[in-house]
């Protein structure tokens, strides 16, 4: 997705336009990279609250949802060190595949269930560079510029991952046992 | 793309169908703006009043004492004009009106948008609401709003925007009429058309909304006007007159939500009002849509045409260039 700002500032409406445009699109971003949505939830709260103080300056950026993008970003990669003595909810991907599946269950849905599991237990930076290409559909340069790292090294990231995924995929994952 | 791709997808897109709802983070990102810039909203007092809310907090504080009218009546200190401010929960002035009490012709309520062009000494055309700072409180406004209207501000009063929350849930709820559903999620307007009772929580939201409307912020002012006044039916009926209770939330409202000037001898003042005096709401004559100068959207605003409307408005005519926004009778629904 193009990081256009003609949507949000034809609403006119600074910041309260841009997050009437972009909250849901942000929410399901961090949702897919943390792979748990109460901490998705915390992380996009925090970073509006934070980006709205200064608001100003991030709009005159060229691309002010990449930005925020990266702020959210930047806070799951750092958010364990920060919040190690809060409550952490255990993957739902994982539980879900723990948990019993019912019997008549697609196959498909299963097997989409089970790389839901294993992508949970990526190295947080393999995943970021993950969800930025498979489902932001972001081109390598911007991963690079919200990962704050090079285009060399998000190829690597992203491969070690598909690497993994794929060495996983005949192999029950680990929390099934 | 390979079989593995497709997959990643499909689980990432489940894994993204998982989030949160919007409206819960945008509940709580008000609630955090709140609770960040607390400190800065009580160090400048800030608020939401109208006259109608003074009258609504005022009048029952008097009435618990004296079931019947106030003897001393007569012993009125003439009309006064009070500057009500409502500053939202960011310390912001958000509501400006001008009331003048105590005149022969019942309680005249006149917004002023807070857009309205006013030129501030060296700070050239800003609008009305910039003036109101955390710094000097309401002296910098009170200064707009004088030169702008030629009018003297005897007092000022102001109400926390939530106050109005609890004034709708102490009185038992406050009637509305709307024109057209309405469903805002930043603001979490969601109510139907028609007429309606709001209790605390749609009121504030019926309060709040700016966006969706035909004209924006001007249609809020209406809708500022339509639950005040409403609401001081509601106060002045005998439903909560009579009633303990709601007299009692009423006073912690106004306890928690409201603040005057020192100077202001606030039962004096609702001694001069009588239960059941009517209250008249307009606008000051302002261009109905925004210039922008300086990329700061202003309404135009001729000063002089303000000062005729004002005195035309408080000498008890129901026109006078401004926009008359109903009488406490009529049957005005809102945008």
């Amino acid at each position: 997705m193009d990081d256009s700002s003609a949507e949000w500032t034809r609403a006119g409406d600074g910041f309260d336009g841009f997050v009437a445009a972009r909250l849901d699109r942000l929410l399901r971003y961090a949702t897919a990279m943390t792979c748990d949505k109460h901490l998705a939830q915390d992380i996009v709260q925090d970073v509006l609250l934070r980006a709205q103080s200064r608001w100003e300056r991030i709009a005159a950026m060229d691309a002010p949802y990449l930005y925020l993008k990266r702020m959210v970003t930047n806070e799951y990669l750092s958010w364990r060190r920060r919040r190690a003595a809060r409550d952490v909810s255990s993957s739902h991907a994982a539980l879900d595949v723990v948990a019993p599946v019912v019997p008549d269950h697609a196959a498909r849905h299963a097997e989409r269930d089970a790389m839901r599991a294993r992508i949970a237990v990526l190295p947080r930076k393999q995943r970021a560079a993950i969800v930025l290409r498979y489902y932001e559909d972001s081109p390598d340069e911007e991963i690079a510029a919200v990962l704050g790292c090079t285009v060399g090294t998000v190829r690597s990231h992203i491969s070690r991952a598909l690497k993994t995924l794929r060495a996983n995929e005949n192999k029950p994952v680990e929390v099934l046992r | 793309m390979t079989d593995q791709e497709q997959l990643i997808r499909e689980a990432l897109a489940a894994e993204a169908a998982e989030a949160a709802d919007t409206r819960d983070v945008l509940a709580a990102l008000y609630r955090g703006r709140a609770r960040r810039r607390r400190p800065l909203a009580l160090i400048a007092a800030a608020a939401v009043t109208t006259a109608a809310a003074a009258v609504a907090v005022v009048v029952p504080l008097t009435a618990g004492h004296t079931a019947a009218p106030p003897v001393e009546a007569g012993t009125s200190s003439g009309p006064r004009n009070v500057l009500l401010v409502g500053v939202d929960d960011g310390g912001r002035a958000d509501t400006v009106m001008l009331a003048h009490v105590g005149g022969p012709n019942g309680i005249a309520v006149v917004s002023l948008p807070r857009d309205t062009r006013v030129d501030v000494p060296g700070r050239g055309p800003v609008n009305l609401a910039s003036t109101y700072s955390t710094e000097d409180r309401v002296q910098g406004l009170k200064n707009a709003v004088e030169s702008l209207t030629g009018v003297r501000v005897d007092h000022h009063a102001a109400v926390e925007t939530r106050a109005f929350g609890a004034l709708a849930d102490a009185v038992g709820g406050v009637e509305v009429c709307l024109k057209a559903a309405v469903d805002d999620p930043f603001s979490g307007a969601s109510l139907p058309a028609g007429r309606q009772e709001l209790n605390g929580e749609q009121a504030l939201a019926f309060l709040r909304q700016r966006r969706g409307l035909p004209r924006g912020d001007l249609d809020r002012v209406v809708r500022q006007q339509a639950f005040l006044r409403a609401a001081s039916a509601k106060v002045l009926d005998r439903s909560v007159l009579g009633d303990p209770a709601k007299l009692a939330a009423l006073v912690d409202v106004a306890r928690a939500g409201v603040r005057t000037d020192e100077g202001w001898d606030l039962l004096a003042f609702a001694r001069d009002l009588t239960p059941g005096t009517a209250v008249r709401a307009a606008t000051i004559p302002v261009g109905d849509t925004p210039e922008i100068e300086d990329g700061k959207p202003l309404l135009a605003v001729d000063p002089a045409e303000v000062r005729r409307f004002y005195a035309g408005f408080t000498a008890g005519q129901a026109t006078g260039g401004g926009t008359p926004t109903g009488t406490p009778a009529g049957d005005d629904c809102v945008d």
